[in-house]
């Protein structure tokens, strides 16, 4: 069956690793019709059966709604054509089936004249059932796609009928997704900091790592838990850990986190919340989470942190350190251990490695890179991969003289490697012979992007 | 939280504690019973990665005697079910964990667990 997918006008980039990713987590394939260009906002597609195009409407964010495909074409006389030809599809509804008839534009306004004039142009398929703009059993819609106009002074309707292709279908069901932007929405959440991830790319985030019911997933810099709601909303059983317990803790009991999930009805799907450096992990064992989903900190608004000091203590202060460690005095606060920054390139390689060792074979990394737009390359990604993870996405979201990619990585290998040993390595020195673009990304940040590297 | 799930995989993680750092005693627990859904398939796929003994000795601990001392090697509905209830809805809420070996001190507060090393502790 041909369906033809609607998308929001958001995240273009995304909207292709979406659709693989809902398609891959139910088990069907999609095969993508003529030229899938993801930056336009229609997209025709085959799938197998009906229940497929319903799973993408249910659970795709980027999809507005889909549309069981009748017909395309670059003019409306290849249209009709296609639509007589196709009459297969429609002819059930000729006799006694209420319907209301859309005509819409992309980047464009048509006239409700030339609105009028579309719909009488399908007379031949001699519908006989009552027109009903409220509660109509089917709705036929018409789509002119139009190219992007904007910044160009015209005139109201101007350029109308300069479509560059049509669409011709009947609506299979509106994207239900979509609403769940304005239910995670940030501000309407009980606990929420200021770093948290806005609710429609953590939804899309969530269904990169594939949640679904029974699955194991892990953030290792949860924060505020923004990565946590969307997913366990999906099903999946969601483990915490972040170097410093106030994020996740916030003001009162229980702690800012749950009030947030239990807020979302998802409290018991969080299964729980660590305080420790992820670098210096306690967990015993590999191969335990299903997915690894994370916003991992990049200097600007948060610095990461490790354990660790910046400037070695003199072996005097050491002493008198260690002494006041190991006897305690009754009205001290909780000891916080001294922590040094973290820079972005190591700890995104250090978590490729982690990642390999905690993940079950098939099990997902999703995270997100900040880079600099450009000097990005295709090698800074393939830099931090290592043996037995593969990239199967990489969507760039584009704020200009910076971006950040959307990186999928999933675990191919059943060999079980031992667990990473993720020391200190010296990113200014450049044993490498390839400097990524989000090394240092904090400072290239603070100078605008201008400096060039000599 | 701390739940018998997360405890069944916490080790002593200070530098030269390497071997008897696992599991972590329980001093001080306060415990707390909580509901959580119930999803089977989630159980089995955790079956492999359970440290059994350690499990069924801190279950004990806590006051919970439901799980069979050998892990048996056919799953039913019922095992499940006991399974389900103390990796799942067993809470300890506030209290210390101990390391069997270094007796390092893990602290939880509201039901997170602090294992953050110091400087010095880090390998």
């Amino acid at each position: 069956m041909r369906y033809l997918v609607v998308f929001a006008q958001a995240h273009n980039d995304f909207r292709l690793p979406e659709l693989c990713s809902v398609a891959e987590l139910h088990a069907f394939t999609i095969d993508f019709y003529g030229t899938c260009d993801p930056t336009r906002p229609y997209m025709v597609l085959d799938l197998a059966e009906e229940a497929h195009a319903q799973i993408l409407a249910r659970r795709c964010i980027l999809v507005k709604s889909v549309y069981e495909y009748y017909a395309d074409g670059s003019s409306y006389d290849q249209l009709h054509e296609l639509t007589r030809a196709n009459r297969g599809q429609w002819e059930k509804y000729i006799p006694d089936t209420s319907f209301r008839f859309n005509v819409t534009a992309y980047n464009h306004k048509i006239p409700q004249s030339r609105q009028r004039c579309v719909v009488e142009s399908f007379a031949y398929m001699g519908f006989l059932g009552k027109i009903d703009m409220k509660h109509p059993d089917i709705v036929l819609a018409c789509f002119e796609e139009y190219l992007d106009r904007h910044e160009t002074t015209r005139a109201k309707y101007d350029g109308d009928g300069d479509f560059i292709h049509l669409y011709f279908g009947k609506l299979l069901e509106e994207g239900s997704a979509r609403s769940l932007i304005s239910k995670f929405d940030v501000k309407k959440r009980a606990y929420f900091g200021n770093t948290s991830m806005e609710a429609e790319v953590s939804l899309l985030m969530a269904n990169q790592s594939l949640a679904s019911p029974g699955k194991f997933i892990y953030d290792p810099f949860m924060g505020t838990g923004s990565m946590a709601y969307p997913t366990a909303h999906f099903g999946a059983f969601v483990f915490g850990s972040d170097i410093d317990g106030r994020q996740m803790r916030g003001k009162g009991n229980p702690p800012g986190v749950l009030r947030a999930a239990a807020q979302y009805g998802i409290d018991s799907r969080i299964v729980d919340l660590c305080t420790f450096d992820v670098t210096n992990h306690p967990l015993r064992c590999g191969g335990l989470f299903d997915a690894i989903v994370t916003d991992p900190p990049y200097g600007v608004r948060a610095g990461a942190k490790r354990i660790g000091r910046k400037q070695e203590l003199s072996p005097a202060r050491m002493e008198s350190y260690m002494e006041h460690r190991q006897n305690p005095q009754p009205d001290d606060q909780p000891y916080i251990p001294p922590t040094k920054p973290y820079e972005l390139s190591s700890l995104v390689a250090d978590l490729v490695l982690l990642a390999r060792y905690l993940l079950k074979c098939g099990g997902r990394l999703v995270f997100f890179l900040p880079t600099v737009t450009e000097d990005y390359s295709e090698l800074d990604v393939h830099q931090f991969l290592c043996e037995g993870m593969e990239v199967v996405g990489n969507s760039l979201q584009d704020f200009g003289s910076w971006g950040r990619r959307l990186i999928t990585i999933k675990k191919v290998t059943d060999i079980q490697n031992a667990a990473p040993i993720l020391h200190d390595r010296d990113s200014s020195a450049s044993d490498l012979d390839h400097t990524p673009a989000h090394q240092h990304f904090r400072d290239k940040y603070f100078q605008g992007f201008k400096q060039r590297s000599a | 939280m701390v739940r018998l799930i997360t405890h069944n995989l916490l080790a002593c993680h200070a530098k030269g504690c390497t071997s008897n750092n696992f599991p972590l005693r329980f001093e001080n627990a306060r415990v707390e019973l909580r509901e959580a859904e119930f999803n089977g398939d989630f159980l089995q796929g955790f079956l492999p990665k359970i440290e059994w003994n350690a499990l069924v000795d801190t279950a004990k601990q806590l006051g919970d005697t439901s799980l069979p001392p050998e892990q048996p090697e056919m799953t039913d509905d019922e095992f499940l079910k006991n399974l389900h209830h103390v990796l799942m809805e067993i809470h300890v809420e506030e209290g210390v964990m101990i390391c069997p070996n270094c007796s390092r001190n893990y602290p939880i507060s509201n039901g997170i667990p602090n294992m953050l090393l110091a400087d010095y502790e880090i390998a």
